[in-house]
């Protein structure tokens, strides 16, 4: 299968004007999920923050969790009309409750999530050994999961969103000003960021893979969720399907 | 960068004219009262956030395959909190982890993370009170939303972000410091919460103030210190290298080693005429409560391949008496080094080992074969036999039955 390097810096400078960009990666021979299948979708690493007149991103609670509940709505929504019978799994936050082997499981996939957003999406970093294929697995720790659970896939989402604060957005706009004496220096605003991977539990493997870059949408309203959310899973459809669907 | 720092003691010390006897640059003990109580909830947003990140960090910490499983030890750790904090804690988690860095850590929302390379160094009580109550003296005084809102004014991101900053780059430098801390790596984890200098020094006046009023001898404050340099030291040298020390740089965030000794030893000293009587230093209630975790903590020093810090960490444990387990290791120091004389050293060492009541069953495997090597072949035989006998089940056992079948 054919894969795509798309910069990540090349997306953001055509992005200027406000937009949305996702790049599928898929495994070979993937075929999406049909029939009656049991998805487990993994507590989702969501993050909202404010973004500070000095460009630092500073998390905020009631964003967060609302983010989280929008998401996780939005995806039992889109599974439901896949036909597949979901399953919402959250890690507890409580000490009680806590279960080791999915606590694992999570890191493993961010590991190998932060891996794959480093070699498949950043521009030099691209590995000799994994071009032209996508093969990423979590490998026993996922089928064993998978083989205790009964579950067929598990899907897991990293987000995060940032907005301007009101001192970012009067720095952006005297950078602006300064393009009219010809130096443009524009700080740059809220960016939204996400990935999302389905790792079958039958082998192991991530299957399919897909990252967005957005300076628009807002993941704390529910429909900035759900756009979010069909952004990232739209192009899940077979293996023929356009690779990258851009909206301006 | 001394200068800085009595500038610090000038501007932010109000008392400072009252106790003409502290001559040094450092903060002043006696006037930090804690900022948070047992039910301190955060308000602000900013905080809120934090807390909030704060928390997957835990819950990451909680679930993680690297604490240490050692319930007593964690109720002895427990108890010196809450000597040198005078009352229950049910505000601080303690997390006791593998990490053979010297190290300890707290965050705001009252997680204490302790790692074995700090309990490795550690010679008693006190000394493990003075580092616990410094990291209590970041949380009591709120320095990580202090730190953070000053950086934030400065809208100097890399300062707070640190190190970690190019970690979480990897995500296309959008990501807050949470990310950071969030690259499965420890090491950053911790290296987000890197403290300004003057935080550093309050928390060391802090700590020791509590270390004063739990009686506990505050003078181990320096002397840890002082074990840590000398151990650097002892590294570069066996390394041909020269010693540096990494936090005498302007970019640093903690004080130089040697100036934060001497503060803390002349606010030691100080403190020991006004208000200290009858301090200890709890030698025998530490090696009591860390004699089941030594050789484990010593075996993962030993494998860092540091033999100049070895040897220091060894020699300076046996300053409180040689046993079996540290004879044992010092001769791994040098088996492993494998210079010239150092099979001899080794040798010698293991046998001192065997010689003493606590050799661990290992010592008898390696001075086993370092007689057979020695062509003592009777008395080689018996010692792997002693092995055999005392670890039937080893992992190497039959390896060791095939040398004795030869």
């Amino acid at each position: 299968m054919v894969t795509r390097f798309r910069p990540l810096a090349a997306v953001l400078l055509l992005c200027l004007g406000g937009c949305a960009a996702t790049t599928h990666q898929a495994s070979d021979g993937f075929t999406p999920p049909s029939g009656k299948y049991k998805l487990v979708v993994m507590k989702p690493d969501i993050s909202v923050s404010v973004l500070t007149a000095g460009g630092l991103n500073e998390p905020r609670e009631d964003w967060t969790l609302t983010a989280r509940e929008n998401i996780l709505a939005s995806l039992k929504q889109q599974q439901a009309k896949r036909g597949g019978s979901t399953q919402v799994v959250f890690a507890s936050t409580t000490a009680a409750n806590d279960d080791p082997k999915l606590a694992e499981l999570d890191r493993l996939h961010e590991a190998v999530g932060q891996s794959v957003l480093l070699h498949k999406y950043t521009p030099y970093a691209a590995l000799p050994t994994k071009k032209d294929k996508f093969d990423w697995t979590l490998g026993k720790l996922a089928t064993d999961y998978g083989a205790a659970t009964g579950n067929d896939y598990a899907l897991f989402l990293f987000a995060r969103d940032s907005f301007s604060s009101g001192g970012r957005v009067a720095l952006q706009a005297v950078g602006m000003l300064g393009c009219v004496v010809g130096v443009c220096v524009l700080p740059p605003g809220g960016l939204q960021q996400a990935f999302v991977s389905l790792v079958d539990l039958k082998s192991g493997n991530v299957v399919w893979f897909n990252h967005l870059v957005s300076t628009v949408g807002d993941i704390r309203t529910p429909e900035g969720a759900d756009a979010m959310v069909n952004k990232l899973l739209e192009t899940m459809r077979d293996p023929d399907a356009p690779k990258k669907s851009k909206k301006s | 960068m001394n200068g800085s720092r009595r500038h610090f003691l000038i501007g932010g010390g109000a008392c400072a004219a009252c106790l003409p006897s502290l001559a040094g640059a450092r903060v002043l003990p006696t006037n930090l009262e804690s900022l948070v109580d047992t039910n301190y909830e955060p308000l602000d947003p900013d905080e809120r956030g934090m807390w909030q990140s704060c928390e997957r960090i835990e819950e990451m910490i909680r679930t993680s395959p690297q604490r240490l499983d050692a319930p007593a030890l964690q109720d002895y750790t427990r108890g010196v909190v809450e000597r040198l904090v005078g009352r229950e804690t049910p505000d601080l988690r303690i997390y006791l982890m593998r990490d053979s860095s010297f190290n300890a850590s707290m965050y705001p929302t009252g997680m204490m993370i302790v790692n074995t390379g700090f309990m490795a160094r550690v010679r008693n009580e006190a000394q493990y009170a003075a580092v616990l109550g410094h990291e209590a003296g970041h949380f009591f005084r709120k320095h990580t939303i202090t730190g953070y809102r000053s950086i934030r004014r400065k809208t100097s991101t890399m300062a707070f972000i640190g190190a970690a900053a190019g970690a979480a780059a990897g995500y296309s430098g959008q990501g807050s410091w949470v990310d950071a801390a969030n690259v499965i790596n420890q090491a950053l984890v911790m290296s987000v919460f890197q403290f300004s200098r003057t935080h550093e020094a309050e928390a060391d006046a802090f700590g020791i103030m509590l270390m004063a009023r739990a009686g506990y001898s505050t003078s181990a404050a320096s002397a840890v210190w002082g074990q840590l340099i000398a151990e650097r030291m002892a590294s570069a040298k066996q390394r041909g290298a020269k010693y540096k020390d990494r936090s005498e740089s302007a970019f640093s965030t903690h004080p130089p080693s040697e100036d934060r000794m001497q503060d803390l030893s002349d606010t030691a000293d100080h403190l020991s005429t006004v208000v200290v009587t009858n301090a200890t230093d709890g030698r025998d209630e530490w090696l009591a409560a860390i004699q089941p975790h030594r050789a484990m903590l010593l075996e993962e020093q030993i494998k860092l391949n540091d033999p100049g810090a070895s040897l220091y960490l060894v020699e300076s444990l046996a300053q409180d008496g040689w046993t079996g387990v540290l004879r044992y290791n010092e001769g791994e120091v040098y088996r492993l080094r494998n210079a010239d004389g150092d099979d001899v050293k080794a040798a010698d060492a293991f046998a001192a080992s065997t010689a003493l009541p606590d050799a661990p069953a290992e010592a008898w495997r390696a001075h086993g074969f370092a007689l057979l090597k020695a062509g003592k072949t009777p008395e080689g035989r018996e010692a792997l036999n002693r092995y055999l006998t005392m670890k039937p089940d080893a992992r190497d056992a039959g390896i060791v039955r095939y040398t004795l079948n030869q």
